[in-house]
């Protein structure tokens, strides 16, 4: 049962460990909440349930996913955020809130009020973790593309040109704009990463509880915000740490205290790390 | 005047107070709440509760105000250690909390919400005229406005200004920032907590679903169009966001999409809102 919950825990939370690392990165670099982002994760996930429900193919319908939450993350950066620069962060703060709710009802309209199915069934075999828990292909399948685009993006944010104008804006933006960084390809660049991961995670949730509306978006959103915060805002590592501890929490809490509570659970422990640690688990600075 | 108009009129004034309620945190001290709602919950599940069990109204009324107000105190506690963003997920993982509980909670009546919360009783008379309920709500407004103005202009308010400007200069000058700050929050939670109690025994029905994180931001949006510190303003503001959705209510499928560009739109092109006279960036100190 515990590690039932553990594994459970561990799958729902790589995936909020996605949209973290999306939120973190925007943070960190533009000093900006990006309340849309739970939006983004939502019209990845409907891209692909469209496009795999007009053409059956799977590889073009994630394809699809990702490609439309990058359209809507860099259009929001380009309206929402682009001309709040330099600004107090409470106005950004609430062009994002306004966003939020332009887009979920613009997707309310487009897409109807009610759940969707996925339209691929899989029926995955389950796999025995040491006959303690477990394991389906499918959340194997989940935790292991997560795994994997974490790397990938460790290794272009510490490796790539890109990665590191990207990190160098973040930490000071006129530096590195004397220092011949395109400041605005990089904002692109963070918005575009930020928002593919989120289409990912939104796609895998899609296949996972094979449902997708338009208010799927709201409160993984705000789980993967926190998720952020808890880590420590500006670190990938705390992210993705973040994301793994809050889903677990979660799972956990669910299981052993209330699950009518389940969603209070994300939000309680991070007001308990602001208050016993305000810079989170693995933040550096404030 | 028919009923109809009395009604927004009144949920006009409720919502003013709101409105006015959440600029003194935003406005005058310049933090973020992105879960007042929750106290207007609570105010409202308060009062009708207590009602319920055989008080009077007034004694609700202003009980609801102060234990709201408590709960104020204990949110602010813990939330005013942190700033800026941090603040503003607090507070809103606060509201996401408390409606979880008006959910839950077998007292409240779980998601089928409080029903059968007795009308507003004066002088032992059960009021049940619109145009009574109006006035009392409007002179509840007024005292609040007269109690705005006095408070932004007295030491509390002064000390209040200094701390939106510049935390570290108020300190400075002998400013105990953590206090003031959660004198804003008790404060504001405590007229939250009032104007709760009154749309409670107005609708003699209130469900979670009024006091989720929509009406949060809702509230938010109307001090923010009104102008951020503007008393007129959140006044304008309320008006403005009760009445606009009345109006297009033909057009209700299309009625988030407005909203939600009407914020991108005056954040991008007036921060300021409607009344504000400075830039938000002014009100609120340097931005980083």
């Amino acid at each position: 049962m515990l590690f039932q919950q553990l594994v459970n825990g561990l799958v729902v939370g790589s995936v909020y460990a996605l949209v973290a690392l999306g939120y973190t990165m925007i943070y960190g670099i533009l000093g900006i909440i990006n309340f849309a982002q739970g939006e983004i994760y939502m019209y990845g996930a409907f891209g692909a349930v469209i496009t795999l429900g007009a053409t059956g193919d799977l590889s073009l319908a994630v394809l699809a996913g990702i490609g439309s939450a990058c359209i809507v993350g860099v259009l929001l950066e380009r309206i929402a955020f682009r001309p709040l620069r330099g600004t107090h962060p409470l106005i950004p703060l609430i062009s994002a809130i306004g966003a939020s709710i332009l887009l979920s009802s613009v997707a309310r309209l487009l897409f109807g009020p009610d759940d969707r199915s996925f339209p691929l069934e899989f029926h995955p075999s389950s796999y025995s973790i040491f006959g303690a828990a477990e394991i389906t292909g499918l959340q194997l399948v989940i935790m292991s593309v997560s795994v994997g685009l974490m790397v990938i993006l460790s290794l272009f944010v510490n490796l790539t040109k890109h990665g590191k104008a990207m990190v160098a804006v973040a930490m000071d933006n006129d530096a590195a704009r004397l220092s011949g960084i395109n400041v605005n390809n990089a904002y692109m660049i963070t918005f575009l990463l930020g928002s593919a991961l989120s289409g990912v995670a939104g796609i895998l949730m899609a296949v996972y509880y094979n449902a997708t509306s338009f208010s799927m978006g709201t409160l993984p959103g705000l789980k993967a915000f926190s998720a952020a915060i808890l880590g420590g805002v500006g670190s990938i590592p705390g992210a993705i740490v973040g994301g793994l501890v809050l889903g677990v929490a979660e799972n956990l809490g669910a299981a052993y205290i209330s699950s009518n509570f389940k969603d209070a659970f994300a939000f309680i422990a991070l007001v308990l790390v602001l208050i016993i640690r305000p810079r989170g688990i693995m933040g550096s600075r404030k | 005047m028919s009923v109809y108009f009395l009604h927004v009129l009144i949920l006009v004034a409720i919502y003013a107070i709101l409105a006015l309620s959440l600029n003194i945190i935003v406005g005058f001290a310049g933090l973020v709440s992105l879960g007042h709602a929750a106290f207007f919950g609570i105010g409202a599940y308060l009062s009708g509760l207590l009602m319920i069990k055989g008080l009077g109204f007034v004694e609700a009324f202003l009980l609801s105000g102060f234990i709201t107000a408590a709960l104020g105190l204990c949110l602010a506690l813990p939330a005013l250690r942190v700033k800026d963003d941090y603040l503003a997920i607090v507070t809103l993982g606060f509201g996401i909390i408390i409606t979880l509980v008006f959910l839950n909670l077998d007292i409240t009546g779980g998601p089928d919400g409080l029903v059968g919360i007795p009308p507003v009783t004066l002088w032992g008379k059960p009021v049940y005229s619109k145009w009574a309920f109006l006035g009392l709500t409007t002179a509840i407004l007024f005292v609040m406005i007269l109690s705005a103005y006095t408070l932004k202009q007295s030491k509390i308010g002064r000390a209040w200004a200094a701390i939106r400007d510049n935390d570290v200069t108020a300190m400075f000058m002998g400013i105990n920032i953590y206090s003031y700050k959660t004198l804003a929050f008790i404060t504001s939670s405590f007229w939250a907590g009032l104007a709760g109690s009154l749309y409670a025994h107005y609708t003699a029905y209130i469900n979670p679903h009024t006091f989720s994180m929509h009406t949060s931001i809702k509230i938010l949006a109307m001090v923010v169009l009104g102008g951020i510190g503007s008393i007129t303003g959140s006044l304008l503001g309320a008006a403005v966001l009760v009445i606009l959705p009345e109006v297009l209510r033909p057009l209700a499928d299309y009625q988030d999409i407005f909203y939600g560009a009407l914020l991108v739109l005056l954040m991008v092109f007036r921060p300021q809102g409607i009344m504000g006279k400075v830039k938000i960036t002014e009100i609120f100190g340097r931005g980083r």
